[in-house]
């Protein structure tokens, strides 16, 4: 292998590839970067096993030349050394030539660096993507879905397969949700895809955190493709690779009540301020428990009592309050969690009574769903 | 690593039967490979996991060693391949829950996983427990491999959960010929093909100066407890604890003065080809008519307990001073 490329365009890829390298990792050729050269251009991969990213330098962009090849080929660097080397190197333009027995010559201006390679053929192999299998999601939208339902996975691992998100795939419309048994975050968008079967995966919670802080806040539109063993985002120049969860997710769709016994609708930033303030003392408590009570003058309490250290009640004016009278307790955590992910102005909560799951949406909007588990109380 | 003909004349038994499960696809969801240290049990658990992922198997079972797969394993870079083995004095049970949260995500590459616990007696009964719960319900396409060569000491829960192989260990006459065959000292020949099952091994060992030192300092130990035992504690001082320094060392020094032991042990119940001190037969036949069979046994005992409490930390010298003084009482 032999090219010569832009300095600049190889930092960036590099900063985008070590992202996925860990130094904590039982396979030693994880440790490296791989550089693969083809007449296109070069593709730099580091991986973790359990995520992979790939970033492209196309041999030309929009009329110049960022990366001449003078011999395909491919190799293995030590992703630490080789990331520190190419930030610090003094000219635009680096050569790298591969010699015998990986042996891997960087130059850039007078400096020259000798490094150790490994064979490409250790890395392992990340999978074919069949282009027809594609859907399509503007990349601010993705990120919201992210955002919207990635907190409330489960953090523990008893049972593995709720630390994912899932994802399904249905008559072009994409549902994600994310429960920790205590709390369900569901959100739904409307796809461009040409794919008739249907898909139903999990995506690890911690990948699409990620995957969160690689893409860009626009709407250029992200490829998705899912594969057997793992789902692949596509960006212009960056694929990002994830391993799915294995294992049947739980059937949630029997969890979210149908019907409600009370309605209320509250401004949600108000309603959130209070719940935040109420939880400042309840966050001492065992479960950060806080108390609401509707009554029929359209107002609402929330109270919150750790004995040791005092009590809040604060009252509210609900917009609007329909059905039965109504004294319920849950998690400040989880209320402050949802009210954040579900960016409205409005809010309206549906109960079924004092130990039943409630939702939180907005009205009018279908596309977003929160519910959360009261906690008993006497 | 060695090849599978290589092994097939070591092993013959356990890899007929792995042969047999892979030409009809039979294969357990979890293997116990057991046997004396060097009998290749290691090197069974690698080929077997070449036969699993191997792109081009030869007559269904044998791997064939040039695909990208069988290369990756060998160099220990297939990413759907784990090999755990003890940190330290044991495996943790945080290496258990790695593997747990691995095991939970599909494979890297394929749909095939597989992972090999290489002393797997050394798990913390924490690590066990966590693994037991896999054992239990192995996912599609999962297999494991477990490697001890103290199967007794493996939890029962775990051993009911695996097909055990056991390998067979290679008698030490054998491996004493064999050595002696290159030029050995039948003396040390005699030794080396008690400590190891390995025959590359004990080659190697045979030729290490420490050891032939070490054989040494066992036997000055014997003839200070036996002809001026005031003088046990002193030799241990400045002689055994600097030589010995290191626990594998210790262990090692145990295991000689065990066999010099047991050679008592084998010249009063006249077994005399047993003897493994070849070169010090009759002071040691002198011995043996000397001390009753009770006494030698409890001396044998003595050593058994030292090293078993080796194992525990304790403080070499204070081991040492322990012992000696036990074996002096007779």
């Amino acid at each position: 292998m032999q090219v010569i490329v832009q300095k600049n365009k190889l930092v960036e890829s590099v900063q985008d590839v070590m992202k996925a390298v860990s130094s904590r990792t039982t396979i030693p050729i994880l440790t490296g970067i791989k550089i693969v050269a083809t007449e296109e251009g070069i593709s730099l991969t580091g991986s973790d096993s359990d995520i992979s990213i790939e970033s492209f330098i196309p041999a030309e962009e929009n009329g110049t030349i960022q990366a001449e090849i003078i011999e395909p080929g491919s190799i293995v660097l030590q992703a630490r050394f080789f990331s520190d080397i190419v930030r610090k190197l003094p000219q635009d333009k680096v050569e790298m030539k591969v010699e015998n027995h990986f042996l891997t010559i960087i130059r850039s201006g007078s400096a020259e660096f000798n490094l150790h390679g490994l064979d490409a053929e250790e890395y392992p192999r990340l999978p074919e993507i069949e282009e027809q299998n594609v859907f399509k999601i503007p990349s601010d939208l993705l990120k919201t879905l992210i955002r919207q339902t990635v907190f409330a996975v489960s953090v523990s691992e008893t049972r593995p397969i709720l630390t994912g998100v899932n994802w399904r795939l249905e008559n072009g419309e994409l549902t994600c949700i994310a429960t920790d048994s205590h709390r369900l975050a569901l959100r739904k968008a409307k796809v461009e895809t040409n794919i008739s079967e249907a898909h139903n995966v999990v995506i690890p919670g911690k990948s699409l955190n990620e995957l969160n802080k690689i893409l860009d806040e626009n709407d250029d539109l992200v490829e998705i493709v899912i594969t057997e063993n793992q789902v692949l985002f596509k960006t212009k120049n960056i694929l990002f690779f994830s391993r799915l969860l294995d294992g049947n997710y739980p059937d949630t769709s029997r969890l979210i009540p149908m019907e409600s016994k009370t309605d209320i609708v509250l401004d949600a930033k108000d309603f959130l301020q209070a719940i935040d303030r109420a939880s400042l003392l309840a966050r001492e408590g065992r479960n950060n428990v806080v108390k609401l009570t509707t009554f029929p003058n359209g107002k609402v309490e929330i109270l919150s009592n750790s004995p040791e250290i005092g009590k809040v009640v604060e009252e509210i004016h609900a917009k609007n309050v329909q059905g039965e009278d109504l004294k319920i307790s849950f998690s400040a955590k989880y209320m402050i969690d949802a009210l954040k992910a579900v960016e409205g102005s409005e809010i309206r909560i549906s109960f079924t009574g004092a130990m039943r799951p409630f939702l939180i949406r907005v009205p009018e909007d279908e596309t977003v769903l929160q519910l959360i588990l009261p906690v008993r109380t006497y | 690593m060695k090849t599978w003909e290589e092994l097939e004349k070591l092993q013959p038994k356990v890899l007929k039967i792995i042969q047999n499960s892979f030409k009809k696809n039979r294969l357990a969801h979890a293997y116990l490979f057991q046997g004396k240290k060097g009998t290749g049990k290691k090197d069974a658990a690698f080929l077997t996991a070449k036969s699993y992922f191997c792109e081009h198997l030869e007559k269904n079972y044998k791997p064939c060693g040039q695909c990208s797969n069988c290369k990756r394993v060998e160099s220990g870079n297939h990413p759907d391949l784990h090999f755990i083995e003890p940190d330290g004095l044991s495996i943790k049970k945080e290496q258990i829950e790695a593997l747990q949260k691995e095991f939970a995500k599909t494979g890297v590459e394929s749909n095939r996983k597989l992972y090999i616990i290489s002393g797997c007696d050394q798990m913390t009964v924490n690590a066990a427990n966590s693994l037991l719960k896999f054992l239990e319900e192995p996912t599609e396409g999962t297999m494991a491999i477990l490697i001890t060569n103290q199967v007794h000491r493996v939890l029962p829960t775990i051993l009911s959960r695996c097909q055990i192989l056991t390998f067979q260990p290679i008698p030490p006459k054998m491996i004493q010929q064999e050595l002696e065959k290159k030029g050995t000292p039948s003396h040390i020949a005699a030794l080396v093909s008690q400590v190891t099952n390995n025959i590359e091994e004990a080659f190697s060992l045979s030729r290490d100066d420490w050891f032939a030192e070490a054989r040494t300092k066992v036997i000055k130990l014997y003839e200070v407890l036996d002809s001026r035992p005031d003088h046990a504690l002193l030799f241990i001082h400045n002689h055994w604890v600097p030589f010995f320094a290191d626990k594998e060392q210790m262990e090692m020094g145990l295991d000689f003065l065990l066999f010099l032991y047991k050679d008592l042990l084998s010249i009063q119940i006249g077994n005399e080809d047993d003897v493994v001190y070849l070169d010090i037969l009759p002071m040691l036949k002198q011995q043996g008519l000397k001390l009753g069979q009770r006494t030698v046994l409890h001396q044998i005992v003595s050593i058994l307990n030292a090293k078993k409490r080796l194992n525990f930390n304790v403080n070499p010298q204070l081991l040492m001073e322990d012992l000696v003084l036990t074996l002096q009482e007779g």
